[in-house]
Formats: C-alpha cells, structure tokens, sequence
C-alpha cells in the first residue's frame, strides 16, 4: 500500500519535472542516434561482403572460362598465370574467400570491428604473415576515438542519467525538510528511497533495454536470444550497480552537492581513469612482445631458404614420405622446389607466431584480470562479447580461417609436387569456407565470470546501502 | 591594480585551502607524473626497437646475396615508423597506424602491424597519457573550484558586499581569474618542468623539438585559459552555484565524450573513405588497364625508339638491358597510380580531420586535441609525411635497381649484382616537419582555440557586467 503510494508520487513528480523529461527524451534521442550509426556501419560491412563474394565468384568464373578456352585448344593468356597451373590456381588468382559475417548484435555495438579484418582471400601462400594484414579502411584518427554506438552510450553516459536521477534521493528531502513528514507516515526510509530508486531504475533499465531490443529486432538479433539476453542481463546490472553506488552515496548523511561530487567522481574513476591506468599498467608491466622479429625472421628464412632449395625439398619429402613418389624431377619440379622454400618460410614464421600468439594470450588474460577494477571495462567486455563484436570472436575466426587454408594447402599440394595439370573441374572442386558460428555455450561460459563480478560490484554497493538506509532517522 | 592582486589572493588562500582542489589537485598531479614517466618509458623503449628493427631491416638488405636486381627490388626492404621524442606526452593516433612498410617492387603498399590491433578491447577507452590528463581532468579541476566564483558569492550575500566597497566588476573578475589561474600553475608549472625535463633527458632536445614543446605548452594554458573565462562566465550567469555547475558538466560532457564521437561520424558520413575491398580494387584495374590519361607503358613503342636511337635492328645488340628500362617505366605508370588513389585517400582523411577541427566550434577540446598530437608528431598528416618519405625512398630505390640492370647488362643476359650494389643503397633518412609545417596544417585549429580563449574571455565579462547582485 505504502510503496504504491510513493510509487504513484513518484511518477506525478516525474510528470511535473520539466527538466527530468527533457533529459529523458534527450537520452531516447542519443538512444536512437546511437542505433542509427551502428545499423548504418552494419550495412557498410554487408555491402564489403556482397562485393567480396561477388568479385570471387567473378574469379571462379573467368578461371573456368579461361581453362574451357585452353581445352579447346587456345593459348593462356600469360604463362605466369596459367590456371591449370597449381600454385596459380592454388594461389591468388584462384583463392577463395573467407567472410566474418557482423555479429548478430553487430549494430548494437562496433567493438573490434572497424579495427580487425573480416574477410581474407585464402591461398596456397596463407600464413601467419596473412593475419598481420589491416582491417577496413579506416582514419586512425577515427579509430582513436570510437564510434557514437549504444555500447559507448551504456558504458559511458548513462550512468550519468543514473547519477542525475539518483544523486538527491535522500539528501533533498532532508534538505527540503520533507523527511521528517515523510517519514511520519507508516514507512521506512528504506521502503521509500527503495521505492523511488526502483521507479527510476525501472525507466532508465526500460530505456536501455527497450533501445537494446528494438536494435536487435531491427537487425535480426532475435535469431540469437541468447545473446540478446546476454546483453539485456549485463545493461540490467550495470545500471543496478549505478544506482546502488548512488543509494549508498546518499546514506552517508551528506549534502546533495556532496553527494553529485562524489557520484561524478566515481564515474569519472571507474568508466575513464581506471581503464585508462589499466591499458598503461599493461603496457609497462606486460608489455606485447614485438611483431617486428616476426618480419626479421620471414626475411631471414626465405633469404637462406633461396639458396637451399633442392635441400629444403629433400628434408620436406622425408617430412612426408607419402609425397615422395609424386615428385616429379623434370622441369616442372621448380614448382616443388619453390614449394618447399615457401613451407620452410612459413614453418619458421609460423614458430615466431606461435611463440608471439603464446605472449599476446599471456598478456590478455592478466590484462583481463583487472576488469574487477572497473564495472564499466566488465560491461565493455559483456557487450562486445555478447554483440559478437569482441575479440573472441575475431580470434576464433581467424582460428577457422587457419583450419581452411590447411584443408586449401592439401588440396592442392599434392598436384604441386607432382606437376599436375588443373582443369575446370579442379576450380569446381576446391574446398569452400564456411563460417561456423561459435556455439553459445561458449559465449556464456566465457560471460559467467565478468556477469557474476558485475553482481558482486552491484551488491558490494548496494548491500551497505540497504543497512544504511536502515539507519536513517528522519530529524536532520 | 592593487584591488586585483588582493582578490586573487584571497582567491587562491581559499582554494589552496579548499578540500576539493586538494584532493583534485593531488590526484591530478600524480596522474600526470605516472603519464609523463610512463609514456617517456614507453616511448625510449620504442625508439630502441624501432632502430634495432631498421638497423636489422638494412642488414637484410645488405647481405641478400648475389641477385638479379629485380629479385632484389622485390625481395625490397622494410621501413619502421619512427617516434618523434615529444610523443610521449601524446600517443595519438599511433596505435591506430601501422608501424612498419614493405618497400618492394611494383606496389605501394600500406603500414601493417597496428598496436592497437594486437591490444585487448579495453584498449579502446584509451591510454593515460599526459595529453588526455590536460585535455580532460584539468578542465573538471577548473570547472570543480570555479563553479561557485561568481553564483556563491551571490548565494552567500558577498557579492552585494564586495560590490559596496567600490570594487569594479571587472576587477572582481580578473581577480578572481588570476587567483584560479594561480592555482590551477601549482599544478600545471611543475607538470610542465617535468614534461620538458624528460624530453631533455630523453632525447637532448633539439631546436625543433623544443620549439614543437614551447607552442604545446602555450596551446594547453589557452585550453586552460579558455575553460577558467567560461567557468567564470556560466557562474556568473547561472541562477544559482548548483545551476553553474549542472550546466558546466554538460558542457564537460559534450566537449570529452559526445562531440569527439559524433564528430567520427560526421566525418565518416560527409567524406566517406572506401572500403578496403574498393580501394584494393580499383588499384588493380587501374593497373591493368590504365585510368584516364595514365596510361600503362607500350612496350613496343619503347622498343622501337631504342632501337631508332642506338641504330641497331635487334635488342640483344642494344648498349641497355630493355628489361631495366620496361621496368622502370612501368614503376612510372605504377607510381601515378599509386599517387592518385593513395592520394584522394589521404585527401579524405584530411577532409575529414577537418570536420573534427571545425566542430571545434562546439567543443574546444577538438581543437587542442588536434595541436596537441600534431605538436607531438602524432597525428594523421604526419602518418602521412613518413608515408610520403618512405614511398619517395621506394620509387628512389627501384631507379636504382632499374637503371643498375638497365646500365650494366644486356637484353637477355643473366645479370646477377652482389652486396656492393646493395651498399650503394642510401639508407632512409626521415626528417620530421618543422614546426611551421604542423602549424600550417592546424590553423583552423590554432583559430578555434583563440576563438574559444578571447570567446570565454568576453563572455565572462559580459555576463559579470549583467550577473545579479542577490
């Protein structure tokens, strides 16, 4: 009975508050620019991708087309880029490739994206080298900044809205005078800042939540409403935290102007200073290891591999015994010759990066042990992860794009070593990517840390305000 | 004069007395210390890898063995972006740009290996360096002691009190500007001796470079400048301490969070870059089939006019080796290719700096932001001057190797160049651009930032001439 009361003067106050409004239509406004600018990315990256598969079925077709012209008697039309040749049908001119399609809350969310490559052209010649390459185009100076997304908007600026609506729960009415009267009421002071904080938790949750799914139903994210729940879960207890931190705020008995100074202070704290000491910490105490000797030691190998060619073969045939009886030792043997100088180019590169890829894991996972420093890097990590935008995601692609050129190079190493001659079959015939998505269970086992410290900063904050709000009494 | 000097002291007693600016002051102050040393570690670390890794990159180049000196021109050599010493107060853009470039035969290509891109997510709410402290802590510092200048003194009756002892408005005005601003030196004075101390240390200060820190120093404490006469101004306009400070925050807001994002989608939607995919496309066409008046070389043509030139029938009995001289000519083609599309991309990334700078209208902090790096050497168009340098160094390189094979063998001949060829190679030697250059780029930054200084400076005194009594 009581709480509905409140609950009921809660919202005559809102409707009677001008500027209270005005700063919620604001954030709807942000709330709906925000999807526009991660929806209108979205379609940039589709339209990337229609293109990418548009131009590799035009390459698949002028390889045909070309072989048939050959089988009919015609001369190719220059001999370094001869398609029954294996190392150019296996090579650039023949490569397929492979898409990263945007994560299923892509538009929620930019993360990692305009920052990690999306799709690649598999080749024989895939290696490590290939993961250095950049992502979209892109002005650094953009990049430097980030994007206007709703992840920024619930990460950085509604806690603010919480803080706007939260920080005088108390405090003005003892200011005003009107605690002493309230509470001469049947109530406690714990029912009625309770109840006014849930009124308004309700609205900026309902705001978050409601931008959040109308996002998702915009750009078909309820395929996955798993992850959607995912997100909606880490919005709900991100903001919680953020009242909870101004309902223990104001049972610290202090003045309203304290109070927003210390609020602002916190966020100022938590969503900018820490994770900025926290990347500068990374950088000095567990510095990444350089990619610059990943270069030195491509360049070295393939110097020395030049000049040792015949040996570099021989050493790979007893590698695979099962390749020997294939090699040809005519002419056409060059092309195994140099087949093994690229293997031992990549095996040496690829050692460098298996050793480098160990740091950088290394590396990440202490970095990842200082989200507890910050709700707003835990939220960060929630959103990307749950959106599909995080660097999970971009890890675990490159994993499959791994795997494929493997499945590409056996395809075609065989016909290399023997000199074989490809035909319109062979281009019909070479494997194709598909992206298999990374099964939810593996996001949620991923998200169950960072969710439960999240609750656990939610109730550190809120549980002391709960006992302090049981200790106000109304004389000022 | 004198009734000046009183009020900025009083000012100053009471702030330096005052909780807040203690607190905000001494937590400031150890930021900037923990940037300014951190980022000087990190950037003489490196620096020492940038030179191992060139010195490396030369040695690759050098002992490659006997080689035709196309194979050399494709085997190329690596350039790694060097660090200008004053970065360390402001990273920039630099981990969102590549570090190093594979200067090889036949393409320009693009800087690879990203820092950022190797970084963990968290990377994106950005690193604390010493410019981020400047750019945004120290303005909340002035806004947290100066929001109450002008509204409290009303609030608390001592304005109507002051003004009754016949001190101007005006004079009550830059007193109290001049007590901020000394407050606000306890700070900012010391930060800087450290900033320029480290820079000495770190790199026995040229000229240039301390020109480059003087210009940054007096950009930050017109940053500062302008912020104090606005603070002052919304306090003396605000209806009340609490009003002063609401709206102060908002403009906070705005100016650190809000306009820097909106601004990347401003620039992204009014000067749109192509797609990765576009770029690398429209490249290869234009290298197979030519694109308006660039056209690829006729090799038959070519021919026929060395033959006509030397007098003889065949190209085995000409004095050059055609292949040095085809090649080359189609490095040429390539090169405007290169200039053409590389350069309408760069074009756009100006155009869209631009849109950052000019929506400084509505946030200072892209205009400071924009000196900042550019004075830092950190900023996209200086990306872009090493870009130019490298690939000036390339094309230098492949007429070397070219007109070498071209010279000293003949059409048809195995033709194979050792190391003293390659140690004829001048190694790349990068000059940064002088102040004066960096300036030039940033005018429309350098105008914003006075606007906003002289802007904040009359709003200030208008707004105290109208502000109410009590």
């Amino acid at each position: 009975m009581a709480v509905r009361t409140i609950l009921g003067n809660e919202a005559r106050l809102l409707r009677a508050d001008p500027a209270l409004l005005a700063g919620l239509a604001l954030f709807g406004a942000v709330f709906a620019y925000a999807l526009l600018n991660g929806a209108a990315w979205v379609a940039r990256q589709n339209t990337t991708l229609e293109d990418v598969r548009a131009a590799e079925v035009e390459r698949s077709a002028a390889l045909e087309a070309e072989l048939a012209e050959i089988a009919a008697g015609a001369e190719p039309a220059s001999r370094f880029r001869d398609p029954r040749s294996p190392t150019v049908l296996g090579g650039n001119r023949g490569a397929r490739t492979a898409v990263l399609p945007p994560g299923p809350l892509a538009a929620l969310s930019v993360g990692q994206s305009d920052l990690r490559p999306y799709y690649y052209d598999v080749s024989i010649y895939t290696n490590e080298q290939t993961f250095l390459q950049n992502g979209e185009v892109e002005n650094p100076l953009n990049l430097m900044v980030g994007r206007f997304d709703l992840a920024f908007v619930l990460t950085y600026l509604l806690p603010l809205l919480v803080i706007a609506l939260g920080y005088s729960v108390l405090s003005a009415e003892r200011e005003q005078g009107t605690l002493a009267l309230t509470l001469s009421q049947p109530v406690t002071v714990r029912a009625v800042v309770g109840a006014r904080l849930l009124f308004r938790a309700s609205i900026v949750i309902g705001l978050g939540v409601g931008a959040s799914l109308v996002g998702a139903a915009v750009s078909g994210g309820f395929g996955t409403p798993g992850r959607v729940a995912l997100w909606c879960g880490a919005v709900v207890l991100y903001t919680l935290f953020w009242f909870g931190l101004s309902a223990w705020v104001n049972t610290l008995g202090r003045s309203s102007s304290w109070n927003a100074t210390a609020l602002v202070g916190a966020w100022l704290a938590l969503v900018v200073v820490v994770p900025a000491m926290v990347n500068i910490a990374a950088g000095l105490l567990h510095p990444l290891p350089s990619r610059v000797e990943m270069i030195s030691t491509a360049r070295e190998a393939s110097n020395e591999a030049v000049n040792s060619r015949s040996e570099l073969l021989a050493r790979y045939l007893e590698d695979h015994p099962e390749m020997a009886g294939a090699v040809v030792a005519d002419v056409a043997g060059t092309a195994a010759l140099s087949w093994a100088a690229t293997v031992e180019v990549d095996r040496r590169v690829a050692e460098v990066a298996a050793r480098y890829d160990e740091q950088l894991a290394q590396q990440h996972s202490i970095v990842r042990r200082y989200r507890i420093l910050s709700p707003a890097l835990l939220a960060q990590e929630l959103l990307n992860d749950a959106a599909g935008s995080g660097d999970v995601r971009f890890a675990d692609f490159d994993g499959q794009v791994r795997a494929f050129a493997e499945a590409w190079r056996a395809y075609f190493v065989p016909s290399i070593l023997s000199g074989g001659v490809m035909t319109s079959e062979a281009v019909a015939g070479r494997p194709v990517f598909t992206y298999r998505p990374e099964p939810f269970t593996g996001v949620v086992g991923r998200a169950t840390g960072p969710l439960l410290l999240l609750l656990l900063s939610a109730m550190l904050v809120t549980v002391p305000a709960i006992v302090g709000l049981g200790a106000v009494r109304g004389a000022a | 004069m004198t009734t000046i000097v009183r009020i900025a002291r009083k000012e100053l007693t009471d702030l330096v007395r005052d909780g807040r600016f203690r607190v905000g002051a001494a937590v400031i102050g150890s930021l900037l210390v923990v940037s300014l040393g951190a980022g000087w570690m990190q950037v003489r670390d490196a620096r020492a890898h940038l030179d191992a890794a060139q010195a490396t990159a030369r040695d690759h180049w050098e002992s490659q063995g006997e080689k035709n000196p196309h194979s050399a021109a494709h085997y190329g050599i690596y350039a790694f972006k060097p660090r200008l010493a004053l970065s360390f107060v402001d990273h920039g853009v630099d981990p969102y740009t590549g570090t190093s470039v594979w200067l090889e035969a036949h393409r320009q290509n693009d800087f690879l290996m990203r820092p950022a891109q190797d970084a963990s997510s968290a990377q994106r709410f950005g690193t604390l360096t010493a410019a981020g402290v400047l750019q945004h802590l120290v303005p909340l510092l002035i806004i947290l002691i100066a929001f109450g200048a002008m509204a409290g003194e009303r609030e608390q009756g001592t304005l109507r009190q002051l003004l009754a002892t016949g001190v101007g408005r005006r004079e009550l005005l830059a007193g109290k500007a001049l007590g901020i601003s000394a407050a606000l030196a306890l700070l900012v004075v010391p930060a800087a001796i450290l900033g320029a101390t480290a820079l000495l240390v770190g790199s026995g200060a040229t000229g240039s470079l301390a020109a480059r820190g003087a210009v940054l120093v007096v950009v930050y404490l017109a940053y500062f400048g302008a912020f104090i006469g606005l603070t002052l101004a919304v306090s003396a306009w605000a209806p009340s301490s609490r009003a002063a400070l609401v709206t102060l925050l908002g403009i906070w807001v705005v100016n650190g969070l809000v306009a820097p994002r909106v601004a990347v989608d401003l620039s992204s939607a009014l000067h749109p870059a192509p797609t990765a995919f576009e770029f690398s496309r429209t490249i290869d066409e234009q290298m197979a089939t030519g694109v308006r008046d660039i056209l690829p070389p006729d090799r038959e043509a070519i021919t026929q006019a060395l033959l006509t030139e030397h007098g003889v029938d065949q190209v085995e009995d000409l004095p050059v080796n055609l292949s040095g001289i085809t090649l080359q000519a189609s490095e040429e083609f390539g090169d405007r290719i290169f200039d053409l599309n590389y350069g309408q991309l760069w074009d756009t990334f100006e155009r869209q700096s631009r849109v950052h700078e000019t929506l400084a209208v509505a946030a200072p902090l892209l205009a400071v932001r924009a000196l900042s790096m550019g004075l830092a050497g950190t900023d996209v168009e200086q990306h872009r001057h090493f870009a130019a340098a490298a690939e000036t160094y390339r094309r230098d390189l492949m007429r070397q190797m070219n007109g070498d094979l071209a010279q000293n063998s003949r059409t048809g001949e195995q033709y194979l160049a050792g190391d003293e060829l390659w140690a004829s190679v001048p190694p790349l030697e990068y000059d940064a651009p002088e102040l004066a250059w960096v300036l030039g780029n940033r005018a429309l930054s350098i105008a914003m930032l006075l606007l906003w200084f002289l802007g904040a400076m009359v709003a200030a005194v208008l707004s105290v001439r109208r502000t109410r009594v009590a």
